[in-house]
């Protein structure tokens, strides 16, 4: 096990009541400490296909998983398990009878989180000395950086995704399904996708693909193998 | 690749169309139907095939497989207007990945067959069970079993056949034989069930199975079906071996992670030889002849080397210089080179990528997106498809290895090559798990989603 921490992770989930007395939601707050261990066994099950690594693909196939906030990566399983977020291929990978349940998620990407994530993520085109990046950078911090942070970081208590680090092509592609409500995404989301033409959406994008990822979240080389794997 | 020229070419076709449309108003439809010639083979076929009025650009598919399926699905998905039929001389769909795990009794045949009218029906597009028998490129039409069908876009997708003669079989007596007695397995669920019912029955002896050369359907199939039925003779006991004749100087894929479940598990079943071209197949005396040694066999499982399916070369689209018969595209928009509306996609593509389930599905994926920006005047940017490909090397449970990869163009070679390849050969229930949950997957967005 390359690293090892341990902290409780807390699952909120909404159980609407189906019988005749109470019609208001319940919400049910159960609280898991991950096993880091399990962790790792439980991410066999994603490893073909993310990579032992977490770091995704450059052009945008897989997303960089790697390094993001835990209630993040736990909402995205929760979504696709539930088929809230349409994605045919993953949803059974997340089903209980495959992944196991909510212990295993919450192992699961708690192992994800702790990924160091890939140093040399694919950039958009433009560089930080192009107009495009300049507008790109002033459109984000208008539009964006309130939920997504200034430094793209996101926000793990909120379930912003962390920006910084991803493949151009991935966040790129789903802005555009977003945008083609071929993705359903937080209404706030969809809300600042739509007053937005596609070339500053693009802009955007490739803004955020320059953001620095901390030196601490890095792997040190592109050449590091998460030698749980090999 | 000349890109730029093709580009050039698509916005003169395109323009040209546009002007064509504009000076004739009035029902498409319609004037397509009647513009439909007679085929050569007989007159009755060419009444219009019974389809309700298209709604808009029309898109037949040859072929029901993984990239016919995904196309169509993604076609609609991407273009709403669109009016996609999709063609299968077959009822139902049985999948040819993860069949070893069935004949190993891993899962079930309900796993594996699904119903193309649930596939219709959940991706809003049209199926017909028919054979497309000739085709009209002038006039845009396809005739088939079940009447003639105008199109816009021609999606051919019709897989594979096998080529006996490549394997020295050229009396058709004796590939009759072969077909019947010795299937291959990657062709038809018949083929799967006949080996399943032979691997089963098998009470000793030398079980041969080979591997052909050239780019086969299915790289580690043949390994990993040595495995199952090794594996399955264990569970029962049989004393036998099973002699793994591979036509290649070594195993095709995942060739550590193969040599080492071969030693580990099956030391004393599977005897594996490498070089072992097929020259020759003498049926009475249950015997094979390779370049270097001749092998007696009590039953076997023969792949012959295979080519695109027959379908391409009797409708003239079949490059001769090919030497698995494929039909001449472009690299990277899969029309054919002098006709921008009809593809070939699938295991029928000239590109030497993998012939796999997921290779045909993610790059049907990107066809229906190229074919769209077409019909709109807009292009993409070419994606890479993606081959993921879990083996098998134990079960009960079942435990597996698993590859996934990328392409690029080779400018040296001139020539597609592997890119970004990450291979997993230390197996596990996990992965063997993670497989089955692939297909599922695959099946999901082909079938029910």
């Amino acid at each position: 096990m390359w690293l090892f921490h341990r902290g409780a992770v807390l699952l909120a989930t909404a159980l609407f009541s189906s019988g005749l007395i109470a019609e208001e939601t319940m919400t049910v707050e159960l609280t898991f400490t991950p096993d880091l261990n399990n962790g790792r066994n439980v991410y066999e099950t994603c490893a073909s296909c993310h990579l032992p690594e977490g770091w995704g693909s450059s052009d945008g196939a897989y997303p960089q998983i790697a390094g993001q906030h835990q209630q993040v990566l736990l909402k995205q399983l929760l979504d696709i398990r539930d088929g809230h977020r349409e994605n045919s291929i993953m949803y059974p990978f997340v089903q209980e009878r495959t992944i196991g349940g909510y212990q295993s998620l919450v192992d699961v990407v708690t192992y994800i989180t702790r990924m160091p994530m890939h140093p040399r993520h694919k950039q958009g085109p433009f560089s930080d000395f192009s107009d495009e990046y300049k507008q790109g950078e002033q459109l984000y911090q208008k539009h964006c950086a309130s939920c997504h942070g200034a430094e793209g970081g996101g926000n793990d208590k909120t379930r912003t995704p962390k920006l910084y680090g991803q493949h151009y092509p991935y966040v790129l592609r789903q802005i555009d399904l977003i945008r083609k409500e071929l993705r359903s995404v937080d209404p706030v989301m969809k809300g600042g996708v739509d007053q937005l033409s596609p070339e500053e959406l693009m802009m955007i994008v490739n803004y955020v693909s320059w953001i620095e990822v901390p030196e601490g979240e890095k792997a040190p080389s592109a050449n590091w193998r998460n030698t749980d794997f090999y | 690749m000349s890109q730029k020229i093709n580009r050039r070419k698509f916005l003169q076709t395109s323009a040209a169309l546009a002007a064509a449309s504009v000076a004739a108003p009035g029902s498409h439809a319609s004037e397509m139907d009647q513009a439909i010639k007679a085929p050569a083979i007989g007159s009755n076929l060419s009444s219009p095939a019974s389809l309700p009025a298209k709604k808009g650009p029309r898109v037949v598919i040859v072929g029901a497989g993984w990239s016919g399926l995904t196309m169509a699905k993604y076609l609609k998905k991407f273009a709403s207007d669109f009016d996609v039929v999709l063609l299968d001389k077959r009822e139902q769909f049985v999948s040819c990945p993860i069949s070893n795990a069935w004949i190993a009794n891993q899962v079930n045949l309900e796993f594996l067959t699904h119903s193309y009218v649930d596939a219709a029906k959940n991706n809003g597009y049209i199926f017909i069970s028919a054979t497309a028998i000739d085709l009209d490129r002038a006039g845009k039409t396809l005739y088939t079993t079940e009447g003639a069908i105008a199109y816009d876009y021609l999606v051919m997708a019709p897989g594979i056949d096998y080529d006996y003669a490549r394997i020295g079989v050229e009396d058709p007596e004796v590939e009759q034989q072969l077909r019947m007695h010795y299937p291959a397995g990657f062709n038809s669920a018949s083929e799967v069930m006949a080996i399943k019912h032979k691997i089963e029955n098998f009470n000793g002896g030398t079980l041969l199975m080979t591997v052909p050369t050239g780019n086969y359907r299915c790289m580690a199939a043949p390994y990993e079906r040595a495995c199952m039925a090794a594996a399955m003779m264990k569970q029962r006991g049989v004393k036998g071996k099973i002699l793994l004749l591979d036509g290649n100087n070594d195993i095709r894929i995942k060739s550590e992670g193969f040599r080492r479940a071969f030693s580990e598990y099956y030391a004393d079943i599977i005897e594996y030889e490498s070089s072992a071209g097929i020259t020759d197949i003498l049926l009475e005396d249950h015997e094979i002849e390779t370049e270097f040694d001749n092998y007696q066999f009590d039953d076997a499982v023969i792949y012959p080397p295979i080519r695109a399916s027959r379908v391409l070369e009797n409708f003239g689209l079949a490059d001769p210089a090919s030497p698995q018969k494929e039909a001449a595209i472009d690299p990277y928009k899969y029309h054919l080179l002098d006709d921008e509306h009809v593809y070939v996609t699938g295991d029928s593509r000239s590109q030497p990528f993998s012939k796999s389930g997921n290779t045909a599905h993610s790059e049907a994926k990107y066809v229906a997106e190229v074919i769209v920006a077409h019909a709109r005047g807009e292009e993409i940017a070419w994606r890479s498809p993606q081959t993921m490909c879990f083996s098998g090397v134990k079960t009960d449970p079942l435990e597996s290895m698993s590859i996934i990869a990328f392409y690029k163009f080779n400018e040296h070679e001139k020539s597609f090559a592997f890119d970004r390849v990450h291979l997993m050969e230390k197996w596990s229930e996990r992965s063997g798990q993670a497989g089955l949950a692939w297909a599922e997957g695959m099946f999901r967005d082909m079938f029910y989603s």
